[in-house]
């Protein structure tokens, strides 16, 4: 749990540096420094073109995957409720107690990992304050209901200075949740999706409980929940685990690896740009060289329109996106 | 310059041109994977292939197609790829002389996907392909030596006649 934690941490502290200056993460740390600012200045025309709106949200993932990763990595649901917020904290109340109690005995597990987990987190990333200081106080391991209690009033107070991003988020999600989530309907804003999705998450990613299989007090619905939504979740856990690979579940599956034309793999970017209405796909570098020249498409030799561009851009871009506000918003 | 201009090169309509050791080594790898597929599905009757160690420059043989005057006959092509490859077509140079509307003594082919009609998708294989082309059917209208355009046009029996003719002079 420690370990997987720290690594989790490691991987994506990494990423969130990356994501501060509003760039993606780049798969192949062979490509050349040249490669990355081609796909920077990409970026930053897309941001400028879709106007400040969007670089507010390009500037909020990080806390979320921070989150995301306090959420499973090392500390129990205790935390999570707490970070959680607003949301599960009604619905929290009507939890049973044994579930505290079960967590609270997780407690001394968990003293010494989170512990290293956070250090370094706090240490590298640099670039969320807020979530650190939130599992200091998760950390600390509330002794009984009131601690806790005031620990989730207290991170709800914190939060709410922070959530602009969230209430943000739920614009920003829309479009492209279905997609992503279709199941769980992505949870944002609504208060009771949000709860379902946490509880399982707790339980099948933790060792930590929420409730025991055997517990008594346990809700009827929860088994279905969780078989349902545990597939998906620990599919994008395992995603993020694999540090390179965060993005290989939302790939395609019969695109062309390579770029046809330097015959370089295709990243997510790349594999999500369709530049042309022919469907040729090339990667960002190329099409940027080629626009450079005389800006026509390698497939059907027609000059690349800009509204065609730009549209295979944005529609490429929404998915991932979405993808990160969804998991923000179930826990912020 | 360019290499100063890079860092910092502002998005917004900045049209910079990229530093060269990029290009050099992923157009290396393209002409590394187009060398690899050429030699796996090769052109009917066409081979090619770097010319030593320099994989910019090419030799390639057409065998003249049959039922056309070039039947027989052995062409040499020299194929120059500039830097920018894929982006720019690359350079062919007939080396064996031939009695064809579409090259001239030099060896230059007139052919529009090596001019204006080029597109970085496509590859050496489609270039020979199309250069074999026109050993059956030539372009009189986009002639690079005008008279042998105009025999063909007026006298298709008397040009096959010259066009054999040196084939067999040159091309064996």
């Amino acid at each position: 749990m420690g370990s997987d934690s720290i690594t989790n941490a490691a991987a994506v502290a990494a990423f969130s540096r990356e994501m501060g200056k509003k760039k993606r993460v780049n798969r192949y740390a062979k490509l050349k420094q040249c490669k990355l600012d081609a796909r920077r200045e990409q970026w930053l025309s897309q941001v400028k073109n879709k106007g400040g709106e969007d670089s507010s949200r390009g500037s909020s993932p990080p806390s979320s995957l921070h989150e995301t990763n306090e959420g499973n990595g090392s500390l129990g649901h205790l935390e999570m409720r707490a970070s959680s917020g607003i949301s599960v904290h009604e619905s929290d109340l009507e939890s049973p107690r044994d579930s505290l109690d079960s967590s609270n005995s997780d407690n001394v597990l968990r003293k010494d990992c989170p512990r290293t987990s956070t250090s370094s987190r706090s240490g590298s990333s640099g670039c969320f304050s807020g979530s650190v200081s939130e599992d200091e106080e998760g950390d600390g391991g509330p002794d009984d209901w009131e601690a806790v209690a005031d620990a989730m009033t207290a991170s709800d107070n914190r939060q709410h200075p922070n959530t602009e991003t969230p209430v943000r988020t739920e614009t920003a999600v829309e479009p492209g949740a279905p997609k992503e989530f279709p199941k769980n309907g992505c949870g944002v804003g609504i208060l009771k999706p949000e709860w379902k999705r946490t509880l399982p998450r707790a339980s099948t990613i933790n060792n930590c409980r929420a409730w025991r299989p055997d517990d008594a007090l346990r809700p009827q619905s929860l088994p279905n929940l969780s078989k349902q939504y545990t597939f998906p979740m620990t599919g994008e856990r395992h995603c993020i685990r694999g540090g390179s690979q965060i993005w290989g579940c939302h790939n395609m599956s019969a695109q062309p690896s390579q770029c046809p034309i330097c015959c370089e793999e295709l990243d997510f970017t790349d594999s999500s740009f369709l530049p042309c209405s022919c469907g040729f796909r090339l990667c960002l570098f190329c099409h940027k060289r080629i626009l450079e020249a005389d800006g026509r498409c390698p497939g059907c030799r027609k000059h690349y329109s800009p509204v065609d561009g730009q549209m295979g851009v944005s529609g490429g871009t929404p998915p991932f996106r979405a993808a990160r506000f969804c998991s923000m918003s179930s826990r912020s | 310059m360019s290499a100063m201009n890079c860092p910092m090169s502002s998005s917004i309509g900045g049209v910079r041109s990229w530093p060269s050791t990029t290009s050099g080594s992923a157009w290396g790898k393209r002409i590394q994977k187009e060398i690899a597929e050429f030699n796996i599905d090769p052109p009917h009757d066409c081979s090619a292939g770097p010319k030593g160690d320099n994989l910019y420059h090419w030799v390639s043989t057409i065998i003249g197609p049959p039922g056309s005057p070039y039947q027989g006959g052995i062409f040499f092509l020299d194929i120059t790829f500039p830097p920018d490859y894929p982006f720019k077509p690359p350079k062919v140079l007939f080396k064996t002389r031939i009695y064809h509307c579409n090259v001239d003594s030099n060896g230059n082919v007139s052919l529009d996907i090596l001019k204006d009609g080029w597109s970085p998708a496509l590859t050496v294989s489609t270039v020979l392909l199309a250069i074999r082309s026109l050993f059956t059917n030539p372009d009189p209208y986009n002639p690079r030596v005008p008279s042998i355009a105009h025999l063909y046009l007026s006298d298709r029996v008397k040009h096959d006649e010259v066009a054999t003719e040196w084939t067999m002079r040159f091309a064996r």
